[in-house]
């Protein structure tokens, strides 16, 4: 029997990870989890199915929120959600024979390694002439910070499939929808603006997210209560993240981005040690 | 393509997530609300369920309708992308029920 008490902090947790998760596009799993695991002493994959069930909840309501900006580029989205789903189906294979300690030390040195190429990048922009060709990939959209209309490029593609192959791969497996990995990559090195970035991935993780949730679903890892007052939660904190995340400028997003995946590190080393 | 056709497609798909996740919110709030008060764990549980199955075929059907937009636009790209990533999925599926 889980207590009234645990209801009331799952769903505190779930508005901080809401409102980090729909700033940056990359849901909430991937700070819930390990809270609802380590935090609460939930099994591993009741923690698991809620984290997923929470990257579908921000994913499903961000990308409502940024529908009709031109943020999401669907283009780039699908095909490298083709990576995703390959990646998920090879984790199904091999990485779920893996333990839980390996994997999040595996996940903890390839997070690390991305803050610090985050941080490295931090000041460059991936804006072309208002003029140029997007080519077929690329896209354009209006800054709501600064007004100016963005174009962009997509480059480096083969590193951007790889990221959504890894980010499919561990997605199942950690409760994760693979933000984290993705939004970066995509920003420090395949071209993307950290706005469009995170909004192509918010669309994105919910479709990795709804493909292995229903395993945990017929599994019976869903714990009814606790999924429904973490999805509560993070919609509630997903809301003011969506608010706030339009006018942010976008080194403070980069910064918090770096930040966080710095955190998420440390979290994750710790639980591969501990 | 005609940009303005693309506009008003992304708000309608906005809509339909919107929509999805409202649903399942209200059906998670009155299951909550019913659990805690716990008079009847079966209705809660059943409500809870629904929820949490409309939250799981929200990203899905955004993906499916705009496979089907894209498809009488005759974006071939688009189309190939989707039906690969559902055909995967699909694979994925039969591999762990046929393990299990």
């Amino acid at each position: 029997m889980i207590h009234p008490t645990v209801i009331a902090a799952v769903i505190a947790a779930g508005a901080v990870a809401g409102g980090l998760g729909s700033l940056l596009g990359i849901g909430g799993g991937v700070f819930l989890v390990p809270f609802l695991d380590a935090g609460l002493g939930l099994d591993f994959r009741v923690a698991a199915a809620t984290g997923l069930m929470t990257v579908i909840a921000t994913s499903s309501a961000v990308s409502a929120g940024t529908a009709g900006k031109n943020l999401i580029n669907l283009r780039l989205g699908m095909l490298l959600e083709v990576a995703s789903a390959v990646g998920g189906l090879a984790a199904g294979i091999t990485v779920e024979r893996l333990s839980k300690h390996t994997l999040s030390l595996l996940f903890a040195i390839v997070t690390a390694a991305i803050a610090s190429l985050m941080v490295a990048r931090l000041d460059k922009r991936n804006i072309l002439e208002p003029t140029s060709d997007p080519g077929p990939l690329g896209g354009r959209f209006r800054d709501d910070d600064t007004g100016r209309e963005i174009v962009y490029r997509v480059k480096r593609l083969p590193v951007a499939m790889f990221a959504s192959l890894l980010a499919g791969a561990v997605s199942g497996t950690l409760g994760i929808g693979g933000g984290i990995l993705k939004v970066p990559i995509l920003n420090a090195w395949c071209g993307v603006p950290m706005r469009a970035a995170a909004a192509t991935s918010a669309l994105m993780i919910g479709v990795t997210a709804a493909a292995s949730a229903p395993q945990y679903f017929a599994r019976g890892d869903i714990n009814p209560p606790v999924a429904a007052a973490a999805v509560l939660g993070v919609l509630l904190g997903s809301r003011a993240g969506l608010l706030a995340g339009g006018r942010a400028p976008v080194k403070w997003l980069k910064l918090l981005m770096a930040l966080v995946l710095a955190g998420v590190s440390i979290l994750y080393f710790r639980r591969a040690l501990g | 393509m005609n940009a303005d056709l693309f506009v008003r497609l992304e708000r309608q798909l906005g809509r339909l997530l919107y929509a999805g996740v409202m649903s399942a919110a209200a059906c998670l709030a009155i299951g909550l609300a019913l659990w805690m008060a716990g008079t009847s764990p079966a209705a809660s549980n059943t409500i809870l369920t629904t929820g949490l199955i409309i939250l799981m075929l929200t990203p899905l059907a955004r993906v499916v309708t705009s496979l089907v937009v894209y498809a009488r636009m005759r974006d071939w790209f688009f189309v190939a992308t989707t039906v690969m990533v559902f055909g995967v999925l699909l694979l994925a599926w039969v591999l762990k029920s046929r393990a299990q």
